[in-house]
């Protein structure tokens, strides 16, 4: 069996399990009564006859008074059409509202991610070199309490020490506010603060030659995305590390340094190569907690991407919003573990052959 | 059947070596005692709160505080001290002060745990009896137990939390019942994994040849296999879920006037002042959570040389 | 000397956390160039201790506290050896651990290269996830990169009319090496010979195919960087520093080499037996068969022409027809190759097959060493004489199994270690550890009954 019938199956597999999505939030819009699924669709400022009338037809659009599988459909049709409501919040439709702060959000947890891996894997493969080491140890002791640590706290600490206390590195916002009006107009929109065409400031700038914008911008990423990291690295981490262990006391490491490899290479090709496959495993069972986190992680650090968003939307009374992370969370989550699962079929020679 | 004396005595010593080899195990010994000393304050709390000097354990604030002390109001956090060793905290900027931390704490931590273990327990044991279930009868039960953990799994927590919270109602007990709905997913593939191992051993198939009936084998050999593994992992759960719904309540899953004491919302109520210098109103409560969370995975690491039969010996 | 090792009463302990096992206890063996020696005792006793302390590929826990193993004039476990003199209780297997580091590095030359080892478990022995092709090619890189690369320039060098003289000569002198390297040597083409001498042997090909191939080992093209580099390497004998050490180079010069390094490893592939070897070598273990995973295991222990292969139990992992397939690629293997052969297994009948002399071993001591032949007819030790009534034949009788279990090594019995289960143990068998008398013409046996004999 080739690679690609092994993509194209789990494909297919992807398929029930997006639709069982749509039905866990239509399942939740619903759940909450009709005026909690409408109120996504309904400005609140509206009141009287000109309420009543939008009310009708909402429910003739959606056909709220039919069977529940007919409500469904026409829910569906419109999410696809890309009518997700319209959120109080910004006061844009939702889908647009994602569009603009989604980015964002997948750098800082993209950032984050090869930090994490960068500094995890000669980190892990040492620690389980150089077992029981005093490097060792305190590997151990670290990622343990890390690992132990709520993401708000290390979000926090970062926030406190560097941020505002020592003032090291900027915590709050995407920019300072003081270059907010210095940006162009010809690529940024000052009223609902978003930057084309990639809506990441950091990015935009550097796109349009302007350097000392983007490099205020991409000052502003580093504490979120270090905090981040921090929290998924101790993780990682540990998985490495046991691993590792495992694999070094396997026959064919055994072999390796019998045919007179030096133990540098056994360690770092033939061991390391092996232990990364669960960490990879593992790393996808981290994603689900990469994302939970980088919600905290820009709600602290106001870092306007679509989990700080979404907070907002949830204290505000947004629904429309706060249900559609629920699809839009999810939609990245299966996809984002898709490409894992690929991943780790391209890495392991035995998964293809089944 | 009645266990006979010799079976007592055989489940006597293996009880007496698992002790042991738990307690050969330093870290874990310590994480055991944090532990209790954190059990120890919630049950103190609920049944002699008077002994710690507590009072009103349900309340943030005390209900007589702005008639007794009208200098409280409008006092900033104070840093840690001999009088409040782990300082004070003011509800909402120009509020209420003078509420010591180290009473907050330990009020919070008996509803903290209370929380933890609800869901945990809840979680568990739905999760996995339909795990069980779900793996031992397999086909089409399977496939729909596996698609619904799927599209569970498919949401980050956190988001999925909230989503579900505001549907339900913001209130302390919702956000328990969402974590447990949440929760059972995880429990439900752990049971299922761990029956299909055990399905396939062969002590099961004789136990059929000898005609036992399925519901019988279900209980009487499959689920005193899986509840070993399963009750380490609810151990360590504890904790996990500490994480993650004090991690809630801090970004704000209570609306703003649901004053009770728990280490989320301790830390949120800080978080207004801590940019200002007040750190310890958000570091205290963290680090109290990060204490018991460290205490647990210690045990857990512990209970897993309890359970594991390579690293028993 | 003319011993290819020297084992000198090497002790070796293994400390755990429920004890300390004594698992070699005074192991005294010569290992004589050119032959097989077979190693035999029951699981536990230490044959595959004794392979590994060989190697230096004890885990850190194991501690050497006597004894010597000599190659070439040099004790392979002096190290590890002192540090356990020094330290004596006061064992600690992390720093232990560093000592390990030490030795290791000394030993990568000799390991792969002159003493090689063929582990139990061809199931586990390889890399999942490299192919077996490289893993071969792998340990030619890793010791004779200018073999690798004498292979490629020659190729280079050759010419179709050079290659067609070439295959006169094969014709005419039937295969004779020394004739094809004298020619390989005097056109400049070192390193051609044993490619055009592997098509010329194989014999699943057909006549007119092997003349195309060896035409066609000639005209090999490469880019001016490789061919910069294999010049370099094969003049300096090596991979130069300077190409190992910066970045982009050094994946080239791997790149090319390796490439190679599969070149080579169908050939030893295919001289073992494995057909479409082409296939094989990009395959991935999981992808073979267990008798074909045996062979790669073997292709790399032979690889670099060692002076000694140590087999453990390479015929316990497979069924029965390939045991056949593997003991006689053995036999063959000792006619093709010059190395010393050290063959570890609990089946006598086994190394009955393919060994010169057979070791008897029990609980950490060599109590018996004789040639096949007096090995199966006149055992001398006791516990010799059961093992081979142990073993079942053709013919009707009893078989009698050895009364007794393998002692715990925690605490071995005093004396000879095999007066518990033997039935003419007397007085001094309880107390003293007997030494080797010599019997007949060359048969050793370590027990009292032949003291003064």
């Amino acid at each position: 069996m080739k690679l690609w019938v092994y993509v194209v199956r789990r494909l297919i597999l992807l398929i029930p399990t997006l639709i069982g999505l749509t039905f866990l939030v239509f399942a939740l819009e619903h759940a909450g009564g009709t005026s909690l699924f409408l109120a996504a669709y309904i400005d609140p400022h509206l009141t009287g006859t000109a309420r009543q009338q939008l009310v009708d037809e909402l429910t003739t659009k959606f056909h709220l008074n039919d069977p529940v599988y007919v409500q469904y459909l026409y829910w569906l049709a419109a999410i696809l059409q890309g009518d997700w409501g319209t959120s109080t919040t910004i006061r844009q439709p939702v889908a647009t509202g994602f569009l603009w702060f989604m980015p964002n959000t997948i750098m800082l947890t993209a950032i984050a991610s090869l930090l994490t891996w960068v500094i995890s894997v000669p980190i892990g493969v040492y620690s389980a070199a150089r077992r029981d080491s005093i490097l060792d140890q305190g590997v151990r002791v670290a990622t343990f309490t890390l690992y132990s640590m709520p993401i708000f706290l290390i979000g926090f600490a970062l926030f406190f020490t560097l941020g505002t206390a020592w003032g090291v590195l900027p915590a709050q916002f995407n920019i300072d506010l003081i270059l907010l009006p210095t940006i162009p107009s010809a690529w940024f929109d000052h009223t609902n603060s978003v930057s084309y065409p990639t809506h990441i400031l950091a990015l935009d700038a550097f796109l349009h030659g302007d350097w000392a914008i983007a490099w205020n911008a991409f000052l502003h990423v580093i504490l979120p995305a270090v905090s981040l990291a921090l929290a998924l690295l101790a993780g990682i981490i540990r998985i490495l590390r046991a691993s590792m262990l495992e694999v070094l006391e396997q026959d064919y490491v055994r072999l390796a340094r019998a045919k007179g490899v030096p133990e540098r290479v056994v360690q770092n090709f033939h061991a390391k190569k092996n232990a990364l496959l669960p960490t990879v495993t593992s790393y996808g069972y981290l994603v689900s907690g990469l994302f939970g986190g980088a919600v905290v992680i820009e709600d602290i650090f106001t870092f306007k991407g679509i989990g700080w968003w979404t907070t907002r939307a949830f204290l505000t009374d947004d629904v429309g919003v706060v249900m559609g992370s629920t699809l839009v969370f999810g939609l990245i989550l299966v996809t984002t573990t898709l490409l894992l699962d690929l991943l780790y079929a391209f890495l392991d020679p035995r998964i293809r052959y089944e | 059947m009645m266990a006979t004396v010799t079976e007592t005595k055989a489940r006597y010593d293996e009880l007496k070596l698992s002790a042991r080899v738990f307690l050969a195990n330093k870290t874990a010994v310590a994480g055991l005692v944090i532990f209790l000393i954190f059990v120890g304050d919630a049950l103190i709390v609920q049944i002699a709160p008077g002994i710690l000097g507590v009072q009103y354990p349900n309340d943030v604030i005390p209900p007589q505080i702005t008639q007794t002390n009208p200098e409280c109001t409008g006092m900033p956090p104070e840093p840690p001290s001999i009088a409040h060793p782990f300082g004070t905290i003011q509800y909402g900027l120009s509020g209420i002060g003078c509420l010591d931390l180290l009473q907050l704490v330990m009020k919070a931590i008996r509803i903290d745990l209370a929380i933890s273990f609800f869901i945990v327990l809840v979680g568990a044991a739905a999760g996995t009896l339909l795990g069980v279930v779900s793996g031992y009868f397999g086909k089409w039960l399977d496939e729909v137990v596996m698609r619904v953990t799927d599209v569970f799994f498919s949401v980050p927590f956190i988001i999925l939390a909230l989503a579900v919270g505001y549907v339900i109602g913001r209130t302390l007990f919702n956000m328990a019942l969402a974590l447990i709905i949440i929760w059972w997913p995880l429990y439900a593939r752990y049971g299922r994994s761990l029956t299909l191992t055990t399905k396939e051993a062969t002590f099961i198939e004789s136990a059929r040849a000898a005609g036992s009936g399925r519901l019988k084998i279900m209980f009487r050999h499959i689920l005193p296999n899986v509840m070993p593994p399963v009750l380490v992992q609810i151990s360590l759960d504890v904790g996990t879920v500490l994480l993650i719904f004090s991690t809630l309540a801090f970004i704000g899953f209570l609306p703003s006037g649901a004053l009770v004491p728990e280490l989320g919302v301790i830390a949120n109520i800080g978080l207004d002042f801590a940019q200002f210098g007040y750190w310890w109103t958000v570091i205290v409560p963290g680090g109290i959570i990060t204490l018991f969370a460290l205490a647990v995975n210690l045990m857990g690491d512990g209970l897993r040389d309890v359970i594991d039969p390579r690293r028993r010996s | 000397m003319s011993d290819a090792l020297a084992i000198r009463d090497v002790h070796v302990q293994f400390h755990t956390r429920r004890g300390v096992y004594k698992a070699l206890n005074g192991v005294n063996l010569r290992l004589r160039r050119g032959e097989v020696l077979g190693i035999a005792g029951e699981s536990g006793c230490g044959k595959t201790t004794m392979g590994l302390a060989v190697m230096s590929l004890l885990p850190r826990n194991a501690s050497i506290p006597r004894g010597q193993v000599i190659f070439d004039n040099k004790d392979l476990v002096n190290l590890p050896r002192e540090y356990s003199e020094r330290v004596g209780d006061r064992f600690n297997p992390k720093e232990n651990e560093r000592i390990l580091r030490r030795v290791g590095k000394a030993m990568t030359r000799i390991r792969g290269q002159r003493i090689s080892m063929v582990f139990q478990e061809p199931m586990t022995s390889l890399n999942p996830v490299l192919p077996v092709g490289f893993q071969v090619a792998e340990t030619i890189y890793v010791h004779n990169p200018a073999l690798l690369a004498r292979r490629v320039l020659a190729r280079s060098k050759a010419t179709p009319s050079l290659m067609q003289d070439l295959l006169r000569l094969l014709d005419q002198t039937h295969g004779d090496e020394a004739a094809v390297t004298e020619f390989a040597a005097d056109h400049g083409l070192p390193g051609i010979e044993e490619q055009a001498l592997f098509v010329w042997r194989r014999e699943d090909v057909h006549v007119s195919r092997k003349e195309k191939a060896i035409r066609s080992l000639s005209g090999q093209s490469m880019n001016p960087l490789e061919r910069n580099i294999i010049v370099a390497v094969v003049k300096a004998g090596s991979i130069p520093p300077q190409f190992a050490r910066v970045p982009i180079l050094s994946r080239v010069v791997r790149r090319v080499l390796v490439k190679e390094g599969y070149r080579k490893a169908l050939e030893l592939l295919t001289s073992l037996g494995i057909h479409h070897a082409e296939r094989v070598v990009k395959m991935y273990p999981h992808e073979l068969s267990g008798g074909m995973r045996q062979r790669v295991v073997i292709a790399i222990a032979l690889a670099n022409n060692p002076e000694i292969v140590i087999m453990d139990e390479p015929t316990s992992a497979v069924d029965v027809t390939v045991q056949a397939q593997i003991l006689d690629l053995v036999k063959r293997i000792r006619t093709s190759v010059s190395a010393s052969f050290i063959v570890i297994s609990h089946d006598l009948a086994v190394l009955a097959e393919v060994s010169d002399r057979i070791a008897i071993m029990y609980a950490g001591r060599i109590v018996e060493v004789s040639s096949v032949d007096e090995i199966l007819h006149h055992p001398l030790h006791p516990y010799t004489q059961m093992l081979i009534s142990a073993i079942p034949t053709l013919e009707a009788k009893p078989v009698e199994g050895i009364k007794g279990e393998v002692p715990d090594m925690r605490d071995p019995p005093g004396g000879c270690a095999f007066h518990p289960r033997c039935p003419f143990a007397f007085e001094k068998c309880l107390s003293i550890v007997p030494i080797d008398f010599r019997q007949g013409t060359d048969q050793l046996v370590a027990c009292w009954l032949y003291e003064g004999k």
